[in-house]
Parts: structure tokens; sequence; C-alpha cells
């Protein structure tokens, strides 16, 4: 913490390191060393003057015992060997001083009057020490010794010691503080260069070079494999991006494509006046290319709902051949248009799935339309679908462009197309396989694209799997006779006249019984009168809003098994939830394909 | 005896005899006194032959002869004190017949015209002969006391120590006065 906030680069917070840990050790270490060394001379000084005293008195205890004092004095005079003995003296038993000695060259002693009791004690510089003086368990008397006592000479050598130690040290720091520089520090100059110049040069093919095998190695190694793993997101957000652009451009393309021919189509009913055939001719291509913008703008909805991942289900437990043949219904039209034959293998026995009815044909549908559009006129399409063990599977084959392998996964990423060359009237906006293999995993399966290179046709294969118990009761499946239940009453409610007039005639033409209401509480009133088998209600109308004629028409007799249908412009999942939940059996999405009215006006 | 010399001896015999606890007495220290402390000291520095010490468990026995004056001293001292681990007793001897079970004679002044004599019967049994007169150690006794300066001093002959069967430690030699080395 200490050395993070000191300035400098790493190379001297590596050199301060190494000398603050030196220094340290050395101090601690020295003062342990002094205090041990200060308290052992102590004792041992003590200790030997103990001895000292105890030599004498032995030595001494005749002359004190005979009370021959000259004798005591030579006794004393052996001290002289001890320079650092400054005085001695011994005292009789009685406490009389008895004999004294003095080293040479000491200014004179003043000598303790009595003596003490037995002990050693420190005065200043010097070190006092009384010993009885013991013979034949008698006390003869006391020796008395006064010696230098100087610590601070000894701690003065240490610390000059200590002072070239630390300088001696401090050398030898600096200079592998040196060393550790070129071992350390130059792998990570060496990371943090190249890091700065990935940033400058938005390079990131750019390594660092490994210098050594430890752990800064390993950050090496780690720093370029996040390099190599940035380089690639990259290029990954590179990609997508283009993909978007194209994809817009694309879209408007696709977009205005239909607009022309609905221009000439208007133009030609307006030249055309009574001529049947020319606007019977014009009516059907503005047909076509309605249904071609409806087609893309259902798309793209599902491309909000792919990438906001509110692409939901409605399950049940289907025969998936239902879902295969709502498929071809769906496809046939554009078949025909291109002379194109498909075979159909289905198995007898049903194949029940747990899945949702509607996706699943687009699903399928969206691969015929595939196989169609990348195939040339007249070219065969077959779609099988079999058993195999507890899964159903589907192929799709064609003769068409294939595809090669490296387009094998990518097929199935957003926005991506095979041929951009091709005919943008049929081209799509190249969500269609993003989308099926999206639904495909929320049914549990899988799917597969299979070529054997380009121009050699393509085989997508779809696997689903089983549900375990048979497939629901057939209430729901949607009848493609057409017109099965005929004469129904059927009430629409819209504040735009145009569409609800419209609406209106197209039924009414289907040999229904039609009333038309152009806001809430007319639609109420209508209802309450005419009691519909079918209500195509509006949701945001004037005065009452669809929801609450929904539920308001719930509440009268004879209208609880009436088929409330929801028109609006809004088709996210919560308003169809909200619609569900006033009491809407179905909802629909304006503009409104005549097949899903004839299919309610089938069922209902 | 003059009062200055009473003195003097009266401090000696306070500083090496009686320590403080018999500085009550010091005042009737004298000559006698300090003879008698000496003889009690002597007997610390100084090896025994094995015959003198029988029997075993014995008291340790100073006999002395001729000077009553010290005898009572010794009486004095005696109480609680012991040599070479036996208990210190002190007996009164009139003739040689009595010197059984004596360690250490002391052979008054009155006494020294028969200390050879005395000198021949102790040294059968290892008894130790301590004098006082002139001639002492030339008479054969092992120390002899000599007054000097007022003080009480002493001579060591060992000689004698080894014909008697004695051996005196080297650090009672070292305040010896005077020291007689072994004959040869």
């Amino acid at each position: 913490m200490l050395i993070a906030n000191i300035g400098g680069s790493v190379r001297r917070k590596v050199m301060l390191l190494v000398l603050i840990t030196t220094v340290s050790a050395l101090l601690l270490s020295a003062t342990g060393l002094v205090v041990y060394d200060l308290r052992a001379y102590e004792r041992q000084w003590t200790n030997d003057l103990n001895t000292q005293a105890e030599v004498l008195a032995r030595a001494s205890a005749p002359a004190l015992s005979f009370g021959d004092s000259k004798a005591a004095a030579n006794d004393l005079r052996v001290m002289r060997v001890r320079p650092r003995v400054l005085a001695a003296a011994l005292y009789t038993s009685a406490g009389q001083r008895f004999a004294t000695y003095t080293q040479d060259g000491v200014p004179t002693v003043s000598f303790p009057e009595a003596p003490e009791a037995d002990g050693a004690r420190i005065e200043g510089d010097q070190l006092v020490i009384f010993r009885r003086v013991v013979e034949n368990g008698e006390v003869l008397g006391t020796v008395y010794l006064r010696a230098l006592y100087q610590p601070w000479d000894r701690l003065r050598d240490y610390l000059t010691i200590l002072g070239v130690v630390m300088i001696a040290s401090l050398a030898i720091a600096a200079f592998f503080s040196g060393w550790l520089q070129t071992a350390i520090t130059a792998p990570i100059l060496e990371v943090s260069r190249v890091a700065r110049e990935v940033i400058t040069q938005d390079d990131y093919s750019l390594r660092a070079r490994k210098i050594s095998d430890d752990e800064i190695g390993e950050l090496v190694d780690s720093f370029n494999a996040m390099l190599a793993e940035a380089g690639r997101r990259a290029d990954a957000l590179r990609e997508a991006d283009r993909r978007k652009d194209e994809f817009l451009a694309t879209l408007a393309h696709e977009l205005r494509n239909p607009l022309a021919p609905l221009r000439n189509a208007l133009e030609i009913l307006r030249l055309a006046g009574t001529n049947a055939a020319m606007s019977e001719k014009a009516r059907q291509m503005m047909e076509r290319q309605l249904n071609q913008m409806v087609r893309l703008v259902d798309d793209l909805l599902d491309v909000s709902r792919i990438t906001t991942g509110k692409l939901g289900l409605r399950k049940a437990v289907i025969e998936l051949q239902a879902a295969v043949r709502d498929a071809i219904e769906t496809v046939r039209p554009f078949l025909e248009a291109r002379h194109q034959v498909l075979s159909v293998d289905l198995p007898v026995d049903p194949l029940p799935v747990d899945g949702d009815r509607t996706r699943l044909a687009q699903v399928f549908a969206n691969l015929i339309h595939n196989a169609a559009k990348y195939s040339a006129a007249e070219a065969p399409i077959a779609f099988s679908l079999a058993r195999e063990g507890d899964e159903a599977v589907v192929r799709v084959r064609d003769r068409g462009i294939g595809l090669d392998a490296a387009s094998l996964t990518s097929i199935f990423d957003m926005f991506v197309q095979v041929d951009k060359s091709l005919e943008r009237a049929q081209s799509g906006l190249g969500v269609g396989l993003t989308l099926a293999k999206r639904l495909v995993s929320l049914h549990g399966g899988s799917i597969e694209a299979r070529s054997e290179g380009t121009g050699k046709g393509s085989e997508f294969v779809v696997r689903l799997p089983l549900a375990e118990r048979p497939a629901d009761g057939d209430a729901e499946s949607p009848r493609h006779d057409g017109r099965g239940a005929r004469g129904r009453r059927v009430l629409i409610a819209d504040d735009n006249a145009d569409f609800a007039n419209s609406l209106g005639s197209l039924i009414a033409g289907s040999g229904h019984d039609v009333r038309v209401a152009y806001d809430g509480a007319e639609a109420l009133a209508a209802a309450s009168r005419f009691r519909p088998d079918i209500a195509f209600l509006d949701i945001g109308m004037p005065r009452v809003h669809g929801y609450e004629v929904a539920r308001q028409m719930r509440e009268l007799p004879g209208l609880s098994s009436c088929v409330l249908v929801a028109v609006t412009g809004w088709g996210q999942e919560d308003d169809r939830r909200r619609a569900q939940d006033a009491g809407f059996d179905r909802h629909l999405v304006k503009p409104v394909d005549p097949k899903e009215i004839e299919t309610i006006l089938g069922s209902g | 005896m003059n009062a200055s010399r009473r003195a003097v001896l009266a401090l000696i015999a306070t500083a090496t005899a009686f320590g403080g606890r018999a500085f009550a007495q010091a005042l009737e220290v004298t000559e006698s006194t300090v003879k008698a402390a000496f003889l009690y000291k002597f007997a610390g520095y100084i090896d025994w032959p094995d015959v003198a010490l029988e029997p075993a468990g014995g008291a340790f026995v100073i006999g002395v002869m001729g000077n009553d004056e010290v005898l009572a001293e010794l009486g004095r001292i005696q109480p609680g004190r012991s040599v070479a681990g036996r208990a210190l007793a002190v007996r009164k001897v009139r003739d040689l017949d009595s010197l059984a079970g004596v360690q250490m004679l002391f052979v008054g002044r009155p006494e020294s015209a028969r200390l050879p004599v005395v000198v021949r019967a102790a040294q059968r049994q290892g008894i130790l002969v301590v004098s006082e007169t002139e001639r002492g150690l030339e008479a054969g006794s092992v120390i002899n006391f000599v007054v000097l300066d007022n003080r009480v001093g002493f001579d060591v002959s060992l000689d004698s120590a080894e014909r008697s069967g004695h051996r005196v430690s080297s650090r009672m030699l070292a305040v010896a006065r005077r020291v007689v080395p072994k004959a040869g």
C-alpha cells in the first residue's frame, strides 16, 4: 500500500522495495543483537566481578581470621591485573574497613564507611559489588569491588559495525534491484508498450513477447489471449454491423419493390374503366404485391421478437402432419407461379408433437419457400416427414444452387443470405432460416443444413421430439375446406369506415349476414340486438374502446359463445395477452389476411 | 598490661573472632581472648592425622596446660562451635597422663620448661602443640604465639608439623609471621 502510493515507475518502486526491506531487516536484527549483547554484557561482567570477589574473599579469609591487614592489602593488590577494577576493599565482620586497594592512576576513591549486603549494582558507569567472606561457616568480613561498567563503548562499536554492514547491504541491494528490474519490470514494460500500441494503432494482431516462464510470463500469455479475443470480438462486431447495414439496404429495397407494380396497377384500374379482364389482372397483381409486403412486415415483426427474446409459443400436442399441410397450403401459390413440383411423403400414422402448429407450419413453409426460391423454375422439390426413433424428422431437398461448406452453419445467422445477386423480388430479408432455427430450438429440436457444394442442391433436416401422448382433439384445427359453415351472423366494428365497410363487403360476399358499427357504443347496441355469432372488433375506437366492448358483450345474454376477434395494428405479445384478458378469442393484426378471416368464419 | 594495649587487642579480637555478636564483650578482650580465638581458628586450617581423630564420633578437644585465662576464654567460645565436623570441647591438662582424646594442646608460658617433654608425648599421639614462649618452635611446638607491637602473631614450624603428622594450610602460612620449613 505504501509502495503503491509512491510515485514513479515500477522500476523505482522495486528499488525502494528492496532497499526498505534490507534496511528494516538490518535495523531489526541489529537492534535485537545489541539489546541481547548489552544484557549479556551486564550479566557476564557482573558474574565475572562476583567471581573476582569470591576469589578475593577466599584468599583474604586467613588475613581476616588472624587480623593481618598487611596480608589483606597484599591479597587485594592481585587486582592490579584487572585494570577495569578501580578499587577494592575488605571490611571486618564488625563493619570496619580493614584493607583497601586503588588502581594506579585512579584519583582518590571514597570507600563506603560500612559494607552493604551481598549484591551487585550499577552506579553510573561503574559496577559495585559486595560479597561476604565466609569460612568454616563463620562470617569473617566483606569484600568490596568497584569496576568500570561501560556498555556505551560497546554500543558505539556495534553501531560502527552496523553502519558499515548497512552501507555494504545497500550497495548489494541496489545491485540486485537493478537485476530484478530486468527480470521483472522488463516483461511488464513490454506488455504495457504493446497495450499502448494496440490502442493507438487499433491493431489487435500485435502480441507481447514472452520473456520469462513465471507468473509474469503467464500474464503475457493471458494478455495475448485477451488481445486475440478482443480482436475476434471486434471482427464479429464489424461483421454484425455490416450485416445490419446490408439488411437495412435490403429492407428499403424490398419494401420499395412492390410499390411500383402497385402504382402501375392503380393506373391500369383507372384506365381500364369497365374492361373486366384488365381490372382483374390489375387486381391480381396488387394482391400479389400486397401479400409480398405483408410477408415482409411479418418477418420484420418476427425479427424484433427474436432480438428482444419475445418469440413465444402457444403449445399443444398436435399432429405434425397438420402443420405440414398448413405449410404446403401457404407456399402452394409461390410454387405454382414458378411451375415447381413439390413431392410430399407423409407417414400414415399420426406423429404427435408438443408444439405451436402455426409456428411449425411457418418453419416448414420457410424451408419449402427457400428451396423453391433458390432452385430454377420447374425444378423438383422433395418434402418428407418420417419417424426416426422418438423423433419426427422433416427433410426438404432441392436441386438448387446449394451451399458451400462455410455457409452450412452461417446460413442460420441473422441477415445472412446465400446469393446476394439473386433477383431482389425473391430474396426476402434473410431472416427466414434464423427464425426457423429459433422456432425449432424452442420446440426442443434441431435444424441442420446439408449440401455437397455449390450448385449441387441442398437438404435441410429438422428433428423434433415426439410427444408421449396422442394429439389433442381436433377442435382447434383450422379447416381448409373453406366454405364449411355458411350463413353466420357477423358484427364488424371499426372507426375506420373504409376498413369496416370493405371487410363487411368481403364477408357478406361469402354469404354471411353482416352488421357494421363505427364506434364502441354503436357496436354494443348492435350486439345486443343482432346477437352475432362472430364479432370483429377494433381496439382503438371512440366512445368505448374494444377491450370494454368485449367485456360488456361477454355479459350480454346469448353472447357467451360468440367468437370475439380483436383486429388491431398492434401485434406485440402484450397486446395479445391484454386482448385475451378482455375476453377475446382471437387476435388479428392489420392488415388482415382474408384467409385468416375465412378460417375464423369456417371454424367459429 | 596497660590500658592502651588492652584497647588494641580488643579491636583485633572483635574484628576476627566474634563479629558484631560479641561486641558487647569487646571491652573485656585481652591477649588471652585473642589467643583463645586463634587456637580455635588454627584448627580450621590444619589436616589432622587419622590417629588423632580416634575414636570416631568423639568431640574435638583442645587441651590447655598452664594458662587458665586462655582456658576460660576457650570455654566461652566453645558452645555451638565445631571443628572437622566434631563439637568443640575444652579440657584443662595437668600432666601427660591425661592427654588421651586431645587433638590440640596449648602449653602456657608457666609450663614452657616442660615443653620438650610434652612435645615428645604429643607427637606420638598425633596431638598438635601450640606454645607461647620465645623459643617454642625450637622446643618442638608446631605453632608459637608471638606478641609484637601490641599485636598477636604466630610462627609455624612445618618441620614439627610433619613430625606429629599434621598438614598446615598454605593459606594460614600466608599470614604467619615466620615459617620454619621442613628439614632436608
